[in-house]
């Protein structure tokens, strides 16, 4: 009976679905992380009948075939770097993007990392960090003496040096943009790294070109929609239902040919 | 003597076949790109010999497959597009030329537009389209014309066919078919959607019953003639 295993294909489909969907719930307040979501795809084909076969001599043609899908499968479980919205702190090392980008962090490893997360502070050294420690880059230093901190929506960093009127320009914070964001290697801890499905990273000035400009004192909130993925939820968790009935009801089934005397 | 099993037989194969194409419907429920399937059944004659009246079994004749388009679903990803109006891709494979609704693409290592199962969606001339290194947004316009913010890329290959029926699925949203390609001026690509799969689950799940309720009542038929046939033989085995 084809029709049992089909539908326990259905199920563990679902079963990935529910999965994402609670993770994506699960990170619901976390700053910069995107939602994601699976993509399904058909099974192979038994082909009982040819669609095109010839069913008679004369050489007439047959309308349609009979093709048995044997179910589905997970394809890809994507991820959707649509914005999500801002959150005031007035924190001074809380960035948010607005627009394409995001930042550079140095692993301590010295490969580079990409966050859209951008709840940074600063280390023993006055280094611009991120909650782990790790350093942004291009690396900034705040010096000992500053008294305040602003980061422009190009990036620039100024600091108020105690006894001095000017303000002392600390370098340019940077982004890094990618053709396929989706693509991207998710390494948890709200980083990414590139790969080969990503392609290589464009690096450039905030809220020049195509980047997007960055925000001061806010932070990007999650981009899950609540109210989408309770829907997703309901709909996963009925599309799974209907696979189990599936499974009952093929077991029914077998159950009458098993009463056959 | 043993012709109306065999008529409830054939009518009992083919609910096998049904139900195992309502499962493959509802497993596919959440598959983008995927269309519903349903099957035909067709009265053959049997000519039993030396019987007046010839029998009618029940032949699988063929399947459909609806072709009522999909629910879009918006995502704002460049990558995912949807097709309205009868046209299907084109996607290059070791086999061949295929063709699928499923817009859901992404780049691979050569930065071509491929779908989820890694094969390249082409373009009108049967190539895979290359993104260029340092393009930055792809707009992928209602005609199927791929583009950079700076330059045209290539044109998506567009395709629709005279009977949809003789389409042969292939698994992974592809289908194959040896009809004629053409043109189709009427099919529109929308970007940052997909198409979701076609299925209505209400209509599975009641043909799923349908389904089930008509087996039972087939076994109990064969039940009956089963027991007919015995309490036949009993007697005329007491009357010898």
């Amino acid at each position: 009976m084809r029709s049992l295993d089909i539908g326990s294909t259905g199920m563990m489909a679902q079963q990935t679905n529910v999965d994402v969907i609670s993770n994506n719930i699960a990170n619901m307040s976390t700053t910069g992380f995107k939602r994601q979501n699976v993509a399904f795809m058909d099974l192979i084909y038994q082909n009982i009948q040819r669609p095109g076969a010839t069913s008679s001599d004369i050489g007439t043609i047959m309308p349609s075939g009979i093709q048995l899908g044997l179910g589905t499968r997970v394809a890809g479980v994507y991820r959707q770097h649509q914005q999500g919205a801002l959150e005031i702190t007035d924190n001074p090392f809380d960035l948010a993007i607005t627009g394409l980008g995001f930042f550079q962090i140095t692993l301590p490893n010295g490969d580079t990392a990409y966050t859209r997360d951008g709840t940074f502070g600063i280390n023993q050294d006055g280094d611009i960090v991120t909650q782990q420690g790790y350093l942004v880059d291009p690396a900034i230093t705040v010096p000992q003496d500053a008294i305040d901190v602003t980061i422009n929506e190009s990036g620039e960093v100024f600091a108020k040096i105690q006894g001095t009127v000017a303000l002392t320009n600390l370098g340019q914070l940077q982004l890094a943009t990618f053709v396929n964001p989706t693509g991207l290697d998710a390494i948890g801890n709200n980083l990414f790294i590139e790969s080969d499905a990503s392609g290589a990273p464009t690096t450039g000035n905030p809220a020049e070109d195509n980047f997007g400009a960055i925000r001061q004192g806010a932070l990007e909130n999650s981009n899950v929609d609540v109210v989408e993925e309770i829907t997703n939820l309901i709909e996963a968790q009925r599309a799974y239902e209907m696979n189990s009935k599936v499974i009952s009801t093929s077991d029914e089934m077998l159950g009458t040919i098993t009463q056959l005397r | 003597m043993e012709n109306s099993i065999y008529v409830a037989l054939s009518r009992q194969v083919g609910l096998e076949e049904k139900m195992a194409v309502t499962a493959n419907n509802i497993a596919n429920v959440n598959t983008p790109g995927y269309r519903a399937q349903n099957m035909v059944f067709k009265e053959f004659l049997a000519d039993p010999r030396g019987l007046k009246d010839p029998l009618s079994e029940v032949l699988d004749y063929g399947h459909y497959q609806s072709t009522a388009p999909g629910s879009f679903q918006r995502t704002e990803n460049p990558l995912d597009i949807a097709l309205t109006g009868p046209g299907y891709f084109g996607v290059q494979t070791a086999e061949g030329l295929a063709y699928t609704r499923n817009g859901r693409l992404s780049l691979n290592i050569n930065r071509e537009l491929v779908n989820a199962s890694g094969l390249p969606i082409t373009d009108d001339g049967g190539n895979p389209i290359s993104i260029p290194q340092n393009a930055q947004d792809i707009i992928i316009a209602e005609d199927g014309t791929v583009s950079s913010e700076d330059s045209v890329i290539g044109k998506l290959k567009i395709v629709q066919f005279q009977n949809e029926q003789l389409l042969e699925a292939a698994g992974d949203g592809l289908y194959r078919t040896a009809q004629a390609e053409q043109p189709s001026p009427n099919t529109r690509v929308i970007q940052g959607a997909y198409e979701d799969s076609n299925v209505q689950a209400v209509v599975e799940m009641t043909r799923m019953i349908q389904t089930s309720r008509d087996f039972q009542g087939i076994q109990r038929l064969m039940q009956s003639e089963h027991d007919r046939q015995r309490t036949m033989i009993q007697r005329l085995t007491q009357a010898g």
